[in-house]
């Protein structure tokens, strides 16, 4: 019974001009969106790759030089984009997707797209995110809303009720329709978006990329059948279709338009997190109290006296190490110190703000699909962090290197040249996103909003249909 | 087969049906006579269970149509004044979607096709939009999705009112093949003269009550007519 209905409902969609339209349009738009994403992702992973080859070339191949020089020449390390990340951008273009390392420093990231567009390609930017979660929503309105209240209207909901069908199984019936007509649009699109899945990640292993794929489709599904279970229900409660359909396109704004918007300032509010050029100017502050201060003279000082009698000498010539390098990894202490208290502090404000727009998802499920969709995407700010942890770890583990090698062997007289023997004892850089299950914990809040919102809408469909009215 | 005891309706202080009692059995065909508002439409949907009554019963071969209002549905079929379907399929693709909804069962095409000619149907129309349907080509879809059910009993609410003489005309020689066969009818109407054509028995209704029932064939025309008016002038 329910795929007779169901099928009765794919055959007057198709013969409706009005579904033939949207449809085709919203069809369009996503292969558009997915041929402009695949083509991004490639151009950037590209762009990635010539780029990391290059900056691991220039170091091993930047000649005789004082070591430190070299840790100030510095490497790039790339965050890797995965194949998702054509669909879904995620914060990417705000953060950057490369890290400047060297020595001193945690310097802020670099290649933000964001930073170049201009204000219209803000508003134009169609990715495929938005269709899914903004036009879709929009699709499945516009296939629900008359689905008991035109039927009520036309007077078919009498005569059909006048068989002895339940009215549960309509509602099964019509929802299953939806999605099948739904499905009519978004199966050539994932297609084609899974052709450009395996075509993009023909290099890397799809062993890492499938259970975010999964992981992300599941989260959509979710989020349509809300959708779907939403309009079917309205459409049994409200009288007329108009009603029905008013009601819903308000919701839709609310949803699609608002919500984005509100929760951003209402996060901001509670969670003040620093400008950038506050931040900057925060780290300065702190910098220049922990090393060329005013006390500057006073800590080398007690630093030397340290190191002297560690070593039972009286004089810096008689010291078995540099006593420069020992200045330069105390000084690099001191700015991690910094960095990390000033960093910790802002990213966990950034991550909290961001919990807060999850949990805000209780009232727009679209809050909720946004951060689950980066979240598999790999494009959120957990990810970020991730990433700009191992960048960092990274970073202080070659400056290590290169000042102990300092310390041990360049003494404190005279200038202290190394060439590519050194060079090439740092280990290149090296990362790994993490997994789906990574993905999953970190975005567990949006996960259960979606379901939530699943099981609920669901409960309203079956609720609504029990006490159908006839007028 | 279809049974009212002591059935009452009534929104508020309003009475839409005042304590019916009425027996019709297979074969019969029951024209239900009366003003608008009295309580015609009523009977037919407590029988339908779209509405709840306020005291008594309603069954249909046998069955509460409130202890099982999917089962009693299933033995009967209902043709409104209009038979609604939907425009943008055909009528055999209206047929085939009301006949397995109604039925839990897949007829063929051919087996549909006979459906609609039984009907009356014209060969032709039965691929064409609903849209373009007449009114009387939309209550032979009616009839045919009655057929296609295997109903015992037709709930009919002035199926002809609207149709020319000889549409209406050949709608009541469907009915009377159907009572042949042994379903029960009840046809609310103001049409007297098809009342008296095709009915076996008419009951007269004012208020919602039922005031007078008399069997067709011990009655002529005008005797029902002056008997009819009798009752709307007090």
């Amino acid at each position: 019974m329910i795929r007779t209905i169901a099928k009765k409902e794919v055959v007057e969609a198709l013969r409706d001009g009005r579904f033939r339209w949207a449809a085709g349009l919203v069809g369009v738009l996503l292969l558009i969106a997915l041929a402009a994403g695949t083509r991004q992702f490639l151009d950037l992973r590209a762009q990635h790759e010539a780029a990391k080859t290059e900056t691991r070339a220039h170091w091993l191949q930047q000649g005789k030089k004082n070591p430190h020089s070299a840790a100030h020449y510095g490497v790039y390390a790339f965050k890797p984009k995965t194949a998702l990340s054509l669909l879904d951008q995620g914060v990417d273009p705000y953060t950057g997707v490369a890290a400047w390392l060297e020595a001193h420093k945690q310097n802020d990231f670099r290649y933000k797209p964001a930073q170049d567009a201009n204000t219209l390609a803000r508003f134009g930017n169609l990715s495929g995110a938005i269709i899914l979660q903004a036009l879709i929503p929009l699709v499945i309105i516009l296939l629900g809303f008359s689905a008991f209240a035109g039927e009520r209207e036309q007077g078919t909901l009498r005569q059909l009720l006048s068989l002895g069908v339940p009215p549960t199984q309509l509602a099964w019936g019509k929802a299953l329709g939806v999605g099948v007509s739904l499905a009519m649009i978004a199966v050539p699109a994932a297609l084609l978006g899974s052709a450009a899945l395996v075509f993009a990640g023909s290099n890397g292993d799809y062993g890492a990329a499938w259970p975010r794929f999964a992981g992300m489709a599941a989260s959509y599904v979710l989020y349509f059948v809300t959708f779907i279970a939403l309009s079917l229900a309205v459409s049994a409660w409200m009288k007329t279709a108009r009603g029905a359909l008013v009601l819903l396109l308000g919701f839709w704004v609310v949803n699609a338009l608002l919500s984005p918007r509100v929760a951003a300032s209402l996060s901001q509010r509670a969670i003040p997190a620093p400008g950038a050029f506050q931040f900057a100017r925060n780290i300065e502050l702190d910098l220049a109290r922990h090393s060329d201060g005013h006390d500057a003279g006073k800590h080398t000082a007690k630093l030397l006296a340290g190191t002297l009698q560690k070593y039972q000498v009286t004089k810096v010539e008689d010291l078995p190490v540099s006593f420069v390098g020992i200045r330069l990894q105390d000084g690099e202490a001191q700015g991690n110190q910094a960095y990390d208290a000033r960093y910790g502090e802002l990213w966990n404000q950034y991550e909290r703000q961001g919990r807060l727009q999850e949990a805000l998802g209780v009232v727009a499920p679209f809050l909720a699909i946004r951060s689950a969709s980066m979240g598999f995407a790999g494009t959120d700010f957990s990810q970020h962090r991730h990433f700009a942890a191992a960048a960092e770890q990274y970073r202080r583990y070659f400056i290590d290197v290169i000042n102990q090698d300092i310390i041990q062997r360049a003494g404190n007289q005279g200038v202290y040249l190394r060439g590519q023997d050194l060079w090439s004892q740092i280990r290149d850089f090296e990362y790994e996103l993490p997994g789906a299950g990574w993905v999953a914990q970190q975005r567990a809040l949006s996960l259960a909003v979606l379901a939530g919102w699943t099981l609920a809408s669901l409960g309203l469909l079956l609720l609504a249909t029990r006490r159908l009215r006839l007028e | 087969m279809l049974q009212a005891l002591n059935l009452s309706k009534a929104y508020g202080n309003q009475v839409a049906l005042d304590s019916l009692n009425l027996s019709i059995a297979a074969g019969e065909i029951f024209c239900l006579l009366g003003a608008n508002g009295a309580g015609k439409t009523t009977t037919i949907n407590l029988f339908l269970n779209f509405t709840a009554p306020t005291s008594g019963q309603a069954l249909v071969d046998g069955l509460d149509v409130i202890q099982h209002p999917l089962e009693s549905k299933r033995r009967l079929a209902y043709i409104p004044e209009t038979v609604m379907l939907y425009r943008n399929l055909s009528g055999l693709e209206n047929l085939d979607y009301f006949a397995s909804l109604g039925t839990q069962q897949k007829y063929t095409r051919s087996q549909l096709e006979t459906f609609l000619q039984r009907a009356g149907l014209a060969p032709d129309a039965a691929t064409k939009r609903i849209g373009a349907y007449s009114k009387g080509m939309r209550q032979k879809v009616g009839i045919a999705i009655a057929i296609a059910k295997q109903a015992k009993v037709l709930l009919l609410d002035e199926p002809t009112s609207g149709l020319d003489p000889a549409a209406s005309n050949e709608f009541s020689e469907l009915l009377t093949q159907l009572s042949r066969e042994g379903v029960a009818v009840l046809m609310a109407t103001h049409d007297l003269f098809r009342a008296k054509e095709c009915g076996t028995r008419v009951g007269i209704m004012k208020r919602g009550r039922l005031v007078q029932t008399m069997a067709t064939s011990e009655i002529g025309h005008t005797e029902l007519e002056g008997i009819y008016l009798e009752h709307m002038r007090n």
